[in-house]
């Protein structure tokens, strides 16, 4: 593996990234990688945003901030907006259209939508479900992050609902955008 | 602040701090032999008892009088320090607080509302002067209304713990207090009773006594450190409960007694802390 | 061994657990809260009490009185609560009270932003009270598991010097998760390096000798030694005194048990590019430290000969480490410059000292290079209005 990976994901409150962002640094864990995950929030009034930095690594991290993301999953317009000029020009944003409705065609970095929201309202009527989704998405494309690893951790932080996550997390693995 | 030499003193007092450095004619020693007389009566031995003190004329004077164990806390924050040291004593070891009243009801009166709330187990003397007297002699919260002081050369006409019915043991009871009782230095055997009851009950306590201070009290506000002057005048404005005449500033007795009614806070945790560890719920 | 993706809030209660803590009060404030709330839930497993006190004042007081009692222990807050521990941190320091403190730093003065890291309180950490006359120790980890080695290391070095030893960290190590491995037994806990120290007992008479001496048991009261502690001056036994020569003796023990043990102090610093004599030392702690190390590592790959260095023990300051006559750099998350000073002070003369202030946010490893940059050709550094142009 590259000898950091640095994943943003961000969006707003209470859509789970925080969640996300642990789930991703518990498999790296797990597979005995060093993690660091900064949580921060900006401010609460309209356009703030909820962002989860994480940083995986064979060796020990020094700086824990994602300053030009490898990955940066974008759950939110405003998040798509602040984040999207940091990413590396040979990373990829992942953004749900459900939430961000522009994109910037002018960024050098790749770009894929996945339509989370919509898959998860597709296939379990409910719009909970699309955190794992990205995550499945994010397991095939990363690959320092195990699939089997990956899932236990879904399961094992998400302690509810484990059939519909597990069937979810499979949805966004094989997900072709 | 005179102490003869007597059987009690030498059992529970060190003599390195008697005589003590307080002005003559000081009515502190007063309420110090009311209370320990309660402790001899009571047939408690040195180790039983760890004491803490105050700041001011009432904290200092007393602090390492006793034999035993002693910590002084600063400005108001010995009732915090009792109440940590209540979690690691002992529950059998008594833990008793001579203060003065503006330590008490002043700078110390949120962590003594919240000793009184958690009713952790601690009898508080709070000796009253009637106001900062170590610092001068200034107006405190239970200075009479209208009396001189160095900060209230007018008289004194602040609203204050005291004043137009108010009385700080309302306060206190309201807190959760389980023991509360008021007396004047020369009450003697009548005091010594109720602070034997006070350091009974398994909970908080707290008597208040005001005392005479001839040197900066009575001389600003009588006119005279001659401390006849001064005892007379908290004599005759005090009367016990019931028997209040206008005048009166003290009524004095037991105020509210619900002793051993409530559990006692380090022993309520440290139950409630064994049942968590073997259980993992309360 | 077991390993987690944990905060810094959690080892350091871990951390607090392993070396005897069982004792906790605290009062509700962002980013230590969650500390207390960790507490909360582990200490009673361990059959420890945690308080929620009335104010910080009184958590604070209420460990001074668990720990006369025998405990082990601890509170936490951020900067706007370290302040009121003012008062109970010059008692403990006075009678030589064994606690430990956490401060996680946020950006302030005052208030300020709860959601920000800042080190505004280096020089608080230095003089946590008011009179002098004291030496103060503080460890500043820089990571989650440094968090839990620290706070190990804050108990031990608190019962050997018998004082209260604060651990200074900032919100983004508290809040921030990382991995965690938490030693199982004492053979696990050697190897990390930890060190513990166990509770003993003065027996009297003399609880406060004159000497510089460590390892003299704290004062325990309930024992019926005789002990006595007091905000006063104390004579050797305890009793309050007000004599100047006491004060002399009170205040010798005070600043020299710590001056003349500096050996005992574990973890003075940690550097990176050191060994060649670099043209320039960026001097750092806490979180930027971490910053700074990604960014000479960098500049190290543009060919720019800078080295780390990195403090863990603030207080006593290790001047030691300031022998080269070359240019510094401190890296601080304030503006107005507090690290930069003490390291004026402790360079040899003629050093250049050059400052690089955030406020609120985490210097950028291309900001951190720029400057490197332009303190290595001699440009200046010169800030203009309050947005960050140039230094």
């Amino acid at each position: 593996m590259k000898n950091r990976i640095e994943i943003v994901a961000s969006g707003f409150g209470g859509q789970g990234v925080v969640r996300l962002g642990q789930i991703i640094g518990e498999t790296g864990v797990k597979q005995g990688l060093h993690v660091a995950m900064l949580k921060s929030h900006g401010t609460e009034m309209r356009g703030g945003y909820v962002r989860s930095q994480v940083v995986l690594s064979q060796d020990i991290i020094d700086s824990p901030m994602c300053e030009s993301p490898d990955y940066f999953i974008a759950l939110s317009s405003a998040a798509y907006k602040r984040f999207k000029d940091t990413v590396a020009d040979d990373g990829l944003i992942l953004y749900d259209p459900a939430f961000v409705d522009e994109v910037d065609e002018a960024l050098a970095c790749t770009q894929k939508a996945v339509p989370a929201k919509e898959l998860s309202m597709e296939n379990f009527d409910n719009a909970l479900f699309a955190n794992t989704l990205v995550l499945g998405f994010i397991a095939r494309l990363v690959n320092a992050l195990d699939k089997e690893i990956m899932l236990e951790s879904v399961l094992e932080i998400i302690p509810k609902f484990h059939n519909r996550n597990r069937k979810a997390f499979q949805i966004g693995y094989d997900y072709q955008s | 602040m005179e102490y003869r030499a007597t059987e009690i003193t030498s059992r529970y007092l060190r003599s390195r701090k008697i005589p003590s450095t307080a002005c003559s004619g000081c009515g502190l020693g007063m309420n110090h032999k009311i209370v320990i007389q309660a402790v001899k009566e009571l047939g408690l031995e040195v180790p039983d008892i760890v004491w803490g003190t105050s700041i001011g004329c009432a904290g200092r004077q007393t602090f390492a009088t006793w034999k035993g164990d002693g910590f002084a806390g600063t400005h108001g924050r010995v009732y915090a320090i009792a109440r940590g040291l209540r979690i690691a004593l002992p529950p059998e070891k008594k833990i008793i607080l001579t203060v003065g009243d503006g330590d008490a009801f002043g700078i110390g009166l949120t962590h003594l509302i919240h000793s009184a709330r958690s009713n952790a187990d601690m009898t508080v003397i709070v000796n009253d002067n009637l106001g900062y007297q170590s610092t001068g002699g200034q107006y405190g919260w239970t200075t009479p209304q209208g009396s001189k002081t160095d900060s209230s050369p007018y008289g004194m006409f602040e609203h204050n713990l005291m004043s137009e019915g108010m009385d700080v043991l309302k306060i206190l009871k309201g807190a959760g207090a389980t023991f509360l009782a008021r007396h004047v230095a020369m009450d003697g055997a009548w005091a010594v009773e109720t602070v034997k009851k006070g350091i009974l009950n398994t909970g908080f306590s707290l008597i208040h006594m005001p005392y005479p201070c001839p040197t900066n009290f009575g001389s600003r506000e009588l006119g005279s450190r001659n401390q006849v002057n001064i005892f007379r005048w908290i004599r005759d404005h005090s009367a016990p409960l019931g028997e209040e005449k206008e005048d009166t500033f003290w009524a004095t007795g037991i105020w509210h007694d619900a002793s051993n009614s409530r559990p006692e806070f380090s022993q309520f945790v440290h139950e409630t802390v064994e049942k968590i560890r073997r259980t993992g719920t309360i | 061994m077991k390993r987690f993706l944990e905060t810094g809030n959690f080892a350091i209660t871990e951390g607090a657990i392993l070396a005897g803590c069982r004792f906790f009060a605290g009062y509700p404030i962002t980013p230590a809260t969650e500390l207390a709330e960790a507490m909360s839930f582990r200490l009673p497993q361990e059959g420890g009490v945690y308080l929620q006190a009335e104010d910080e004042t009184a958590a604070m007081h209420m460990c001074i009185g668990a720990s006369l009692g025998g405990y082990k222990a601890m509170t936490a807050t951020s900067g706007p609560g370290f302040i009121l521990y003012a008062d109970p941190y010059g008692w403990a320091l006075g009678c030589e009270t064994p606690l430990v403190v956490l401060n996680s730093g946020r950006v302030g003065p005052v208030s300020g932003i709860t959601g920000a890291p800042g080190q505004g309180e280096f020089y608080l950490t230095r003089y946590p009270t008011q009179g002098g006359n004291f030496e103060a120790i503080c460890l500043a980890p820089n990571s989650a598991q440094e968090c839990m080695a620290m706070t190990v290391e804050a108990f031990y070095l608190s019962e050997r010097f018998r004082m209260p030893v604060t651990v200074l960290a900032d919100q983004l190590i508290t809040d921030g998760f990382e991995d965690i491995s938490v030693p199982e037994n004492e053979e696990e806990m050697k190897k990390m390096g930890f060190r513990t120290w166990s509770r003993k007992i003065h027996q009297g008479p003399d609880f406060y000798p004159a000497t510089d001496e460590i390892d003299i048991p704290p004062v325990v009261l309930g024992h019926n030694t005789g002990a006595l502690c007091s905000d006063w001056t104390p004579t050797e036994e305890g009793y309050d005194i007000e004599e100047v020569e006491a004060h002399h003796k009170h205040a010798y023990r005070l600043i020299y048990k710590v001056r003349n043990h500096r050996d005992l102090f574990n973890h003075h610093y940690d550097k990176k590019f050191m060994d060649d004599d670099p043209d320039l030392i960026v001097v750092s702690y806490g979180t930027p430290s971490r910053v700074v190390n990604t960014a000479v590592s960098k500049a190290r790959d543009e060919g720019l000969k800078v080295g780390a260095l990195r403090l863990i023990n603030l207080w006593p300051f290790p001047d030691e480490f300031f022998g080269a006559k070359t240019k510094y750099l401190a890296v601080e998350l304030n503006w107005d410059g507090q690290l930069v000073r003490e390291v004026q002070r402790a360079v040899p003369k003629d050093s250049e000292v050059h400052f690089l202030g955030s406020c609120g946010d985490l210097p950028t490893i291309p900001d951190l290079i720029e400057t490197f940059e332009k303190v290595l050709k001699d440009e200046p550094l010169a800030r203009k209005g309050w947005k960050l142009e140039a230094w």
